[in-house]
């Protein structure tokens, strides 16, 4: 009986943290794991560990926010930090978000070329349909469709498995930390690591968790949903890992994105895995793109201090409803210009993003540590060491991604 | 006595160097610490930094104050650091930056900026400035944000909400306002008062209520959905609770405590007055989508044998404490329902007439079970405003209104952000 209740609370919480880590493995996402395991075969798998632990201590912090101060991360840092500081973040959070809206949509186009479909006719319907889902749908539909997008994130699993990789040799590389001291090898080591925390996610989250209105009491169950979300979110990793490592790396094939993955695989490991992965790649560019535009409405808005929600229309909420609107927009627009700039674009997001980063998990470190907001929720000593430890390394990280992305 | 001229914005103020008498500076404005005023909180002191003390000058020493400069009539050896009061409330620390909720536009809005101002000779806190003018002067571009406009023809207005307009929402800071607009809350609608109280937090929600008087705590909770519902009298004293769940129709507080754990919605009913707490009961007991979960008990019935005149007094007696009175229930010795009548006809019969002489016979009756569905498709397809509930004996139990089953009557989508509120 007792367990039954619990099952049902923690079903009743489910959702903000799955679909935040998922979001995670997005277009930029998947191309990155791709390229990993397509050069260097499984060396990368062992990262994943260290990350999915990088990662929940991270979103856990965030969750915790949510559901014990009822407000949004734009209104604490509004609140604790002052004008200056928000207006500046959202800037650049909108900038950013921009940057990866474009490529979702990149991802998206590529994927449904693999299908034939020009990026002329994929990419109007894919943005109209993520316009509409939101604007139309309520919170609980809305959710609803996210997790059914989250499970389609299973064909790589499948993926993975057509390819028959050599499973006890992957364990071990799971396990065992490898090195190497190739720039190469360094460059896409930062790369793995650093696109999977970005500003947005955090804001992302707390105010999902927030919308849920999920109750202290039920704290637990939340913080399940955000650990499930994390292990599932690489767990995916590593199948697309292993997918392009069985194929491509053995056969010495050269890809630079996620679309030549796809592609490369045919040959390899027969057409049922190929298209799978770009199944799973269209799914999980739509997934973000629909994601990023309504996420990035939001915070602004709440920082700013302007009416925002999706019950709302272009007359009582303008801002949201236009930075909503603009944002999908201009990110599909730019795909299909011929010649558009896309890699500057997308080289700007990430600088931006890498350079935000210090100032957002900083910003989470005191808010979560304000023991007027959080009273007996703030770190305890041992889990501030591990999150500033965290933080740090992430830091540096990413910061390391942005610098290596220059050369 | 401090002298001030005009309006004063606390963000042009904020950091400005603080003088004494002999032109040396003391340190730097850190906040301004305001008291309960009515209807204006007016400023008590200033809190000035120097380094890592902090001082707290009162405002009868203070000088001049004004954009430019700030000076007081004290020495700097004269002051003796001073700690700040954790129930002192704090224009930049408390309010700058929040939310609070603009009672004429009934929405939550965000504090860019407060303005002082001279009121009866004492400095008080007048407006709060909640525009992108506000905003553009925190940030330090006002006037180029002006320009800026301008080249569109558009004029960069203030725009401004007079204190007395405005519900903070802090617990803390909420007795600044609460003597003056703790009525200004209440004399919202209770159902954009809802939809506030649906965006806040939790914390600030408690605070909301807090300053709710019982009847308009208990109008704005039926317009809540039924997990905010519960949360918020989970929040609150019993008896407060109680007294809240009182004043509600019998058949919205029936769901209220019928969303609740047993226990204590036990325990709540044990606190309410004996009648209103038997009529929630029984209530409780009929299934939550029929039409014995959604009636109120509390109608209008009068035996057949009344004359109009009878009536009509009967019914300015009772009228205050029914959810409606377009109907009369005609109802026997046994509570078995004969006949119903409008207010309609009653007020144009003669006095002396017997109501069963016009009331309508037979009434259309809704069984005890009847689904939601079904009660809603009965009050659209009669037109009724409200619909007699009987069990098998035709005894009349209670009546099912329209307000409880519109939601149903909606189309889906409107009924959807309906509730989504």
């Amino acid at each position: 009986m007792l367990n039954k209740k619990k099952i049902l609370v923690f079903l009743s919480v489910l959702g903000p943290g799955i679909i935040t880590a998922n979001v995670d493995n997005d277009a930029g996402g998947i191309a990155t794991y791709s390229v990993a395991g397509a050069h260097f075969g499984y060396s990368l798998l062992w990262t994943l560990i260290p990350i999915t632990i990088a990662l929940i201590v991270v979103q856990e912090m965030v969750a915790r926010m949510g559901v014990v101060t009822g407000k949004t991360l734009a209104d604490l840092i509004r609140e604790n930090f002052g004008v200056k500081a928000t207006f500046l973040l959202m800037l650049s959070l909108l900038l950013a978000d921009m940057g990866n809206t474009v490529a979702e949509f990149a991802g998206w186009a590529s994927a449904m070329e693999i299908f034939g479909v020009s990026k002329y006719v994929s990419v109007p319907i894919g943005a109209f349909a993520v316009w509409l889902l939101v604007v139309k749908g309520t919170y609980r539909f809305v959710e609803r469709i996210f997790l059914i997008a989250c499970t389609v994130f299973l064909t790589y699993v499948v993926s993975a498995y057509l390819v028959h990789p050599p499973w006890g040799q992957i364990m071990i590389d799971t396990v065992r930390p490898s090195f190497d001291f190739k720039a190469s090898y360094l460059m896409m080591l930062i790369g793995v690591v650093g696109t999977t925390i970005a500003p947005w996610m955090q804001f992302y989250l707390q105010s999902a968790v927030v919308e849920k209105n999920i109750k202290v009491e039920n704290y637990g169950a939340s913080r399940m949903d955000v650990i499930v979300g994390c292990i599932m979110t690489d767990v995916i990793a590593f199948f697309i890992i292993v997918a392009c490592a069985a194929t491509m790396y053995a056969g010495g094939i050269r890809i630079t994105d996620a679309r030549d993955a796809a592609v490369a695989l045919a040959p390899l490991a027969g057409k049922h895995a190929s298209v799978l992965f770009a199944i799973g790649l269209a799914n999980a560019s739509l997934f973000a793109a629909s994601i990023l535009p309504l996420a990035t409405a939001y915070y602004v808005c709440e920082g700013m201090g302007w009416e925002s929600g999706i019950d709302k229309n272009f007359k009582t909420a303008p801002q949201f409803m236009w930075l909503y609107t603009g944002i999908i927009v201009i990110g599909a627009l730019i795909i299909l210009i011929p010649n558009a700039p896309l890699i500057p674009i997308m080289l700007v997001s990430q600088v931006v993003n890498g350079i935000m980063l210090p100032f957002v998990l900083i910003f989470m470190l005191i808010l979560i540590n304000d023991r007027d907001l959080m009273g007996e929720y703030t770190n305890s000593k041992t889990f501030d060491i591990i999150a500033w430890a965290t933080v740090v390394i992430m830091v540096a990280l990413t910061l390391a991604l942005v610098v290596t992305s220059f050369l | 006595m401090p002298f001030f001229a005009g309006e004063i914005f606390v963000s042009e103020i904020y950091k400005k160097p603080v003088l004494d008498q002999t032109g040396e500076e003391i340190g730097k404005l850190k906040d301004i610490i305001v008291g309960n005023g009515e209807p204006f909180p007016a400023v008590t002191s200033l809190a000035v930094v120097s380094g890592n003390d902090t001082y707290l000058i009162p405002w009868e020493n203070v000088n001049l104050f004004n954009k430019r400069v700030i000076s007081i009539n004290v020495l700097v050896k004269d002051l003796g650091p001073a700690c700040i009061a954790p129930t002192d409330i704090l224009i930049y620390r408390d309010l700058l930056d929040k939310q609070i909720v603009d009672i004429n536009g009934a929405k939550l809005v965000r504090v860019n900026d407060l303005e002082l101002g001279d009121v009866k000779g004492k400095l008080c806190l007048v407006a709060a400035d909640i525009g992108l003018r506000g905003l553009l002067r925190r940030l330090g571009v006002e006037k180029r944000g002006e320009k800026f406009f301008s080249l569109f023809n558009y004029k960069l207005q203030h725009k401004l909400i007079a204190w007395h307009y405005v519900q903070t929402l802090e617990p803390r800071v909420s007795r600044l306002t609460l003597t003056v607009s703790g009525q200004k809350v209440s004399s919202m609608h209770p159902a954009d008062l809802a939809g506030i109280i649906s965006e806040v937090s939790q914390k600030e929600r408690t605070a909301i209520f807090g300053s709710l008087d019982v009847d308009t705590a208990a109008e704005a909770l039926h317009e809540l959905e039924p997990h905010v519902q519960v949360d918020i009298i989970d929040d609150m004293s019993k008896e407060r609770a109680s007294d809240i769940l009182e004043r509600m129709p019998p058949d919205e507080a029936a769901d209220v405590l019928g969303d609740m754990p047993e226990a204590k919605a036990q325990e709540l009913i044990n606190l309410m007055e004996r009648e209103e707490a038997e009529d929630v009961q029984e209530l409780m007991e009929h299934e939550d989508n029929t039409a014995g979960g959604l009636m109120t008990t509390e109608y209008l019935a009068f035996p057949p044998d009344m004359t109009v005149e009878e009536a009509i007094r009967e019914l300015r007696l009772e009228a205050p404490d029914v959810e409606t009175i377009y109907y009369l229930f005609i109802v026997d010795r046994d509570e078995k329902i004969v006949g119903v009548l409008s207010l309609k006809h009653l007020i144009l019969a003669t006095p002396q007439t017997l109501l069963s002489d016009i009331m309508t016979t037979p009434a259309k009756t809704l069984p005890l079970d009847a689904a939601k569905k079904d009660v809603a498709e009965f009050i659209s397809k009669y037109n009724l405003l409200a619909a007699p509930v009987v069990d098998e004996n035709m005894v009349m139990h209670g009546i099912v209104t329209v307000d409880d089953v519109v939601d149903f009557l909606l189309p889906t989508a409107s009924r959807k952000k309906r509730r989504k509120r």
